[in-house]
């Protein structure tokens, strides 16, 4: 009896871990940033030419500490980033000035031009820069792009979101931000 | 009457096939029960439909995918109308529901084989409904979640082809058919072993009946991860064969347990003990061929080779905890008949060290399951996430890794029951002065490090041993009959094929093992910038990008660099690594080019991207000392897997005396 | 016996006092970059270490070990480093400490316990061997009246 007792019980162990894994889904997903409740990491990147009109040469975070932030990274070969562009552009236009947006292009050395025709096609206004050596990348610890971090106006990292961002997702956090 | 589509003849011939196993798995349970000898032939026949209604399925869905047949949902989503004939071919097993399919035949075919062939006995009605009970649910998941054939209202013009990383080599078409026709192959030896608990006969019978069988599914598995190992190193473009990827691990878990089995039967052969033990690894064995179909189908580790997340998770997964609970569970059940009353005299014996050897082989089970597992766990306890990667695999498995070689060497030296000592130390002293020998004249050749020395030695040590056990038989026949040591040894290899093919097979461990140390501990890693014209100095080779070339080709375009490998001056080869697209696929499949050399091969592959204007390329160069004698000792591995199969010497008289007695 | 013996003595010191190999030092950075490589997973990939993928962020996480190795800071460091941006999953080892160590302990425990249990029964079975077998009388008609059946 005892050993039909070890028999259930090793297999229920093992279903029940099977199942916490299919409940789950896909691994290596939602992995948590190490960067939340963490100053956010400074960077200075060079911007893409048609914002240096008005916003210099390089950005850095540094020089805008003070404001709350939003840093979006993003490819030119990212179909996802496709699909939250517009809804960046309009949130930018609706909170830009409460909050300020920053875009860097990343994982897609040399590629401006593609990295300019991504930002023509979606009007994107808040400035983007340019990420060659995807240095702000493992700063930030990306998992890949799209990913979006919110930062406080202590430069503190609220939130970070993987994959396409939504108005919704955007909305609330913004909110949680100027609060 | 030419209505009736590919798809609906398809499902048809899939529940023609799941209807005939189920009622041979019912009729042959009861036709046991009752003893009923008609019931059994009909049990018997019904494995016979199954096959042939399984055979239909296959054969229709090799006409869909090479007539283009995009009504059928699996042609539609995996299949290409501009794919080369092999890869259309082998498109059958590229993706789940093929692949479930194809187990489900294979399943069909060693259940028809069994019920054609195998003797009849009071085990043969169980064991077949067994592989019936398991045909049952392999044909009900080909017949619902995963069904192939399923009729698509608005076929597409044309299908997006198979992964790209499968159409890239031929090593696909063979490597996964191998894996199968082991797992499946393992099987028959648990359905005997199931039979043997439900009968109440757990002697040897089960394992005697099923020894062919046995090797035959080892031979085959090892022959799939080795043929695996080949196509990563041909296709991955990192220049290495093994990741510890999670799809690996689960795989070469029945291995290490099928191999500690057909070790230990020998002991249960010879001096009766074991029978728990040998039970309990074949039903291990089956249920970890389970378990790794359910992980690759499930999508719940982490890895490049997974099937990904389909709806047939669940399904696997109630099918493995059915098989641990019906098959742990009748163990438990009969514990009290299968336990040994064993005897042991010597624990330095041949039984004494494959003893130790399985306990060696599931140790090394244990961990490389507990670390395929490992994040799941802390994932499930914790919420942490963690990973569990090459470097922790090495690290545990090298170890008992060498503590296999070195009983490896020994143990087929020593004789049963108990080695005499003197023998003994004369045959130690053999071994530990070829092991020495071989690491001293490694460490004059330049190699450092105690892994490297101790694989060495090992080899050496035990090419001693081969040596030895070969001179130990040969040498006395060849005193007392006068004849020439060659001739003996002929007819000694020719009569004795179990044993000399097993010497074959620990002969090709032996090259693996070196081959394997060799391979990874020298390995050379570069990233070269070549300007094109230019000759870059590599390792003693000089590589000259010529050109950059195009090819396009109905199943897609490749890019590639023409690259002149020339060592003191002389052209050697031209290899042309190039990048792949497959029809419109966006993902980008690197192809290496390899230079197989017997010291070393030079493996090229393209880095990162190929920029059209650029007047240099990236490339990654790696050089790996001996790889290519993996693939060798793969291969003399099954050799000698063959060759102890082989009919022929003892066997076969034996099989003429029988027939001499029947008739 | 005794001069194997000797020999492994003689090995093993041989062993302690090799010279490392020489090689040229840009090539020997380069296998310090894959080696270091070979402990970290490439975040973008699906199970793949940044030494074996060629996916453009492990490319670039390799030529940023090799800068920090021109630094001059050790395997150690550079490990830390990538630990401190993407947390424990980055490191191809799982951390050693708390729980964690379970996963380097259970497997030698496994092994133990598994010679272990071997050793207990050796001995009962040896102890066996030494006890001539005890058949009774039903014993012995049970066998009788299964031979006469089959």
């Amino acid at each position: 009896m005892t050993r039909l007792l070890l028999v259930v019980g090793v297999a229920s162990a093992l279903g029940g871990l099977f199942l916490f894994g299919l409940l789950r889904g896909r691994p290596d997903r939602d992995i948590p940033s190490n960067l939340i409740g963490r100053q956010a990491p400074e960077f200075t990147l060079p911007l893409h030419s048609s914002y240096r009109s008005s916003y210099g040469e390089t950005f850095s975070l540094g020089a805008n500490a003070g404001r709350p932030m939003i840093i979006n990274f993003w490819a030119s070969w990212c179909a996802p980033c496709y699909q939250e562009a517009p809804e960046l552009a309009t949130a930018w236009r609706e909170r830009g000035t409460e909050v300020l947006f920053v875009g860097i292009q990343t994982q897609d050395r040399g590629r401006h031009a593609e990295g300019l025709e991504f930002i023509n096609r979606f009007g994107l206004g808040f400035p983007n820069v340019i990420d060659d050596a995807s240095l702000v990348s493992i700063d930030y610890g990306l998992f890949g792009v799209p990913e979006t971090f919110f930062v406080n106006a202590a430069g503190v990292v609220t939130y970070r979101h993987i994959g396409p961002v939504s108005s919704a997702v955007l909305e609330a956090q913004i909110g949680a931000l100027i609060r | 009457m030419l209505d009736i589509s590919l798809g609906q003849l398809g499902s048809g011939s899939t529940l023609l096939a799941l209807a005939a196993a189920l009622y041979g798995a019912v009729a042959g349970v009861v036709g046991a029960l009752r003893r009923d000898a008609r019931l059994q032939t009909s049990a018997r026949l019904a494995a016979v439909a199954t096959f042939l209604g399984a055979t239909a399925a296959i054969v229709l869905m090799e006409l869909a995918l090479l007539s283009d047949d995009f009504s059928v949902s699996y042609v539609a989503s995996q299949s290409r109308i501009d794919s080369p004939l092999w890869v259309k071919i082998v498109t059958l097993w590229a993706a789940l529901e093929g692949s479930v399919l194809l187990w489900a035949w294979l399943l069909t075919l060693y259940g028809a084989l069994l019920a054609v062939a195998a003797p009849l006995n009071v085990l043969r009605p169980w064991a077949l409904a067994v592989m019936q009970l398991v045909q049952v649910f392999f044909l009900g998941v080909v017949a619902t979640a995963a069904n192939p054939f399923t009729v698509l209202p608005l076929p597409p013009a044309d299908g997006p082809g198979p992964n790209p990383l499968l159409q890239n080599h031929w090593m696909m078409a063979v490597h996964p058919l191998l894996l199968y026709l082991g797992f499946v192959g393992l099987t028959v030896p648990f359905a005997y072993a199931m039979a043997a608990l439900i009968t109440r006969r757990p002697g040897s019978e089960w394992m005697t009946q099923t020894r062919r069988w046995t090797l035959t599914g080892w031979g085959f598995l090892s022959a799939g991860i080795v043929a695996g190992g080949w196509w990563s190193y041909e296709v991955l473009g990192w220049g290495g064969y093994w990741a510890w990827d999670p799809v690996e691990n689960v795989s070469f878990l029945p291995w290490l347990t099928a191999t500690a089995f057909i070790h230990s039967v020998q002991v249960q052969e010879r001096r009766r003990m074991l029978k728990a033990w040998n039970i309990l690894l074949i039903t291990l064995t089956f249920a970890l061929s389970i378990l790794g179909t359910f992980l690759i189908r499930s999508g719940i580790v982490s890895s490049v080779h997974a099937f990904g997340d389909g709806p047939v998770g669940p399904i696997f997964l109630a099918f493995f905890i059915v098989v641990m609970l019906a098959s742990f569970g009748l163990i438990a059940l009969r514990w009290d008949q299968i336990r040994d009353r064993a005897e042991l005299d010597a624990v330095v014996s041949r039984e004494g060290s494959i003893l130790v050897g399985n306990v060696l082989f599931l140790a090394m089970a244990f961990a490389i399951l507990l670390g395929t597992l490992f994040p799941l766990i802390v994932e499930a306890i914790s919420g942490e996430k963690v990973t569990v990667g090459a470097p922790f695999f090495d690290q545990v498995s090298r170890p008992l890794w060498l503590l296999i070689l070195l009983l490896m060497g020994i143990g087929p030296l020593l004789p049963w029951r108990r080695a005499d000592s003197q023998r003994l130390s004369s045959n130690l002293a053999w071994l530990l002065g070829g092991g020495i020998a071989a690491g001293l004249l490694a460490l004059l050749a330049g190699l450092r490090g105690l892994y490297p020395l101790l694989t060495v030695a090992l080899a050496g040590y035990n090419l001693v041993s081969l040596g030895l056990l070969l001179l130990g038989v040969v040498l006395p026949r060849a005193r007392i009959s006068k004849r020439s040591v060659v001739a003996v040894f002929r007819s000694y290899a020719f009569e004795n094929r179990r044993r000399f093919g097993s010497m074959v097979v620990h002969f090709g461990v032996t090259v693996i093992a070196v081959a394997v140390m060799a391979s990874s501990a020298y390995r050379v890693d570069e990233q070269l910038r070549l300007e094109f014209g230019a000759e870059v100095p590599f390792q003693g080779y000089e590589l000259r990008a010529v050109d950059r070339f195009m090819e396009e080709s109905p199943q897609g375009v490749s890019a590639g660099v023409e690259i002149v490998v020339e060592r003191a001056g002389r052209t050697l080869t031209e290899l042309r690594p190039r990048l792949n697209l497959f029809g419109q696929n966006p993902q980008l499949i690197p192809t290496p080019a390899v230079l197989y050399r017997p010291q070393h091969d030079l493996y090229l592959s393209i880095a990162g991207r190929l920029d059209p204007e650029a007047e240099f390329v990236v490339i990654r160069a790696v050089q790996s000392p001996l790889i290519t004698w993996i693939w060798v000792g793969g291969l003399i591995v099954i050799l000698g897997t063959s060759y102890a199969l082989s009919p022929g010497g003892r066997q076969l008289r034996e099989r003429q005396r029988q027939g001499a007695v029947r008739a | 016996m005794r001069r194997a013996l000797a020999l492994t003595a003689i090995l093993a010191a041989l062993l302690g006092t090799a010279p490392a190999q020489e090689e040229a030092p840009g090539l020997l950075l380069e296998q310090r970059v894959f080696e270091i490589g070979r402990k970290l997973r490439c975040p973008v990939c699906t199970s793949e270490s940044v030494a074996d993928s060629a996916a453009e962020l492990a490319v670039q996480m390799r030529a940023r070990i090799q800068t920090q190795l021109e630094q001059g800071r050790d395997e150690a460091e550079i490990l830390a480093y990538f630990q401190e941006r993407y947390g424990d999953w980055i490191l191809q080892d799982p951390p050693k400490r708390g729980p964690h160590l379970l996963v380097w302990l259970l497997p030698a425990g496994a092994a133990l316990l598994g010679l272990a249990s071997l050793v207990v029964f050796v001995r009962r079975w040896r102890r066996a061997a030494e006890v001539p077998v005890e058949v009774d009388e039903a014993d012995l008609e049970r066998v009788r009246a299964a031979l006469d059946r089959g």
